[in-house]
């Protein structure tokens, strides 16, 4: 283990003489670090760069906006949905009664197990 | 961050050099990583920056290779379909890299040139080692992450990098011995 340690080490120092290079190399090293530099991220509160983002930072007890319109927007959609789906199953009932208080049959011959067995076989005709 | 990236930047070079063994290529990854070092995690404190820059550059090399692939499918096909073209292609690497270095070795005095040489072999070795054990030794040995943090920059656990790093210096050690080198 010393050793590998021994040999790695000499390895990084003769690597690293051979990392001190200037030249074209460099220079673009360099504009490419400068360009970095400029779009950064912003620091965390303490630092020294603030980039405007209004929508991240506003918000309600600590939540941002970010957090808070997509959950009210599901909410409502949740809502919406419910409400239409209700409706719908009403509208259905509306219908099956309003078709049965209509019919020339009474109610109670539905609820007749003969009458059933009748139009069965009627219908197997 | 400013000096952290002075610090890395050359390292980080040369660590992209190794795997791609591609001078501009290396250059767009390095600046492709330090832009998305500082984009995304410019915030981050400064003891997290090596480890999250390795991974980046890491990635970036990752991303070279796919998008090599993808090229190099492309290549072969057209040069199917266009006989006579892509023969002039057939160039190692290595020779290409082997060959800068010998024309910076002119003119030294003879113990420089022989150092110069020696840190020579050792990068064309370095670049020779399989991927995950170069990362590893690179990271472990030359950016001086911990184990817990190459793991992280990895994405594996720590006993996988102490196997790599065990296995990249008797690697490299055996194949320098092998060039009569001995450290």
């Amino acid at each position: 283990m010393d050793n590998e340690l021994q040999f790695a080490h000499r390895v990084r120092q003769l690597l690293s003489e051979n990392a001190r290079f200037g030249g074209p190399v460099a220079e673009r090293l360099r504009a490419a670090r400068n360009a970095a530099l400029e779009r950064r991220k912003a620091e965390p509160a303490g630092g020294h760069v603030v980039v405007g983002n209004v929508a991240g930072r506003m918000g309600v007890g600590g939540l941002s906006l970010r957090v808070i319109v997509p959950v009210v927007a599901l909410v409502v959609a949740f809502a919406a949905t419910y409400t239409w789906e209700q409706k719908q199953r009403a509208a259905e009932v509306e219908e099956l009664d309003a078709l049965l208080l209509t019919s020339d049959l009474p109610i109670d011959a539905y609820l007749d197990r003969g009458f059933e067995a009748w139009l069965k076989k009627r219908a197997a005709f | 961050m400013s000096a952290f990236l002075e610090g890395a930047e050359r390292r980080a070079f040369k660590q992209a050099v190794y795997a791609v063994r591609e001078e501009q290529a290396a250059l767009d990854i390095v600046q492709d990583a330090m832009l998305r070092l500082a984009e995304k995690y410019g915030d981050r404190p400064a003891a997290e920056m090596p480890m999250l820059f390795q991974r980046i550059l890491q990635n970036a090399i990752r991303d070279w290779f796919r998008r090599q692939k993808v090229r190099s499918l492309w290549v072969t096909l057209f040069s199917s379909l266009l006989p006579g073209r892509g023969e002039d292609d057939d160039q190692d690497p290595l020779e290409t890299l082997a060959a800068a270095g010998v024309s910076n070795t002119e003119e030294l005095p003879p113990d420089r040139l022989e150092r110069k040489q020696v840190i020579e072999i050792i990068e064309q070795e370095v670049s020779k080692l399989p991927a995950r054990q170069r990362e590893a030794f690179l990271m472990r040995y030359w950016e001086e992450l911990d184990v817990a943090e190459t793991a992280q920059a990895m994405g594996c656990s720590e006993g996988s990098v102490k196997t790599h790093c065990s296995r990249a210096t008797h690697t490299l050690a055996a194949a320098l011995r092998a060039r009569g080198i001995t450290l």
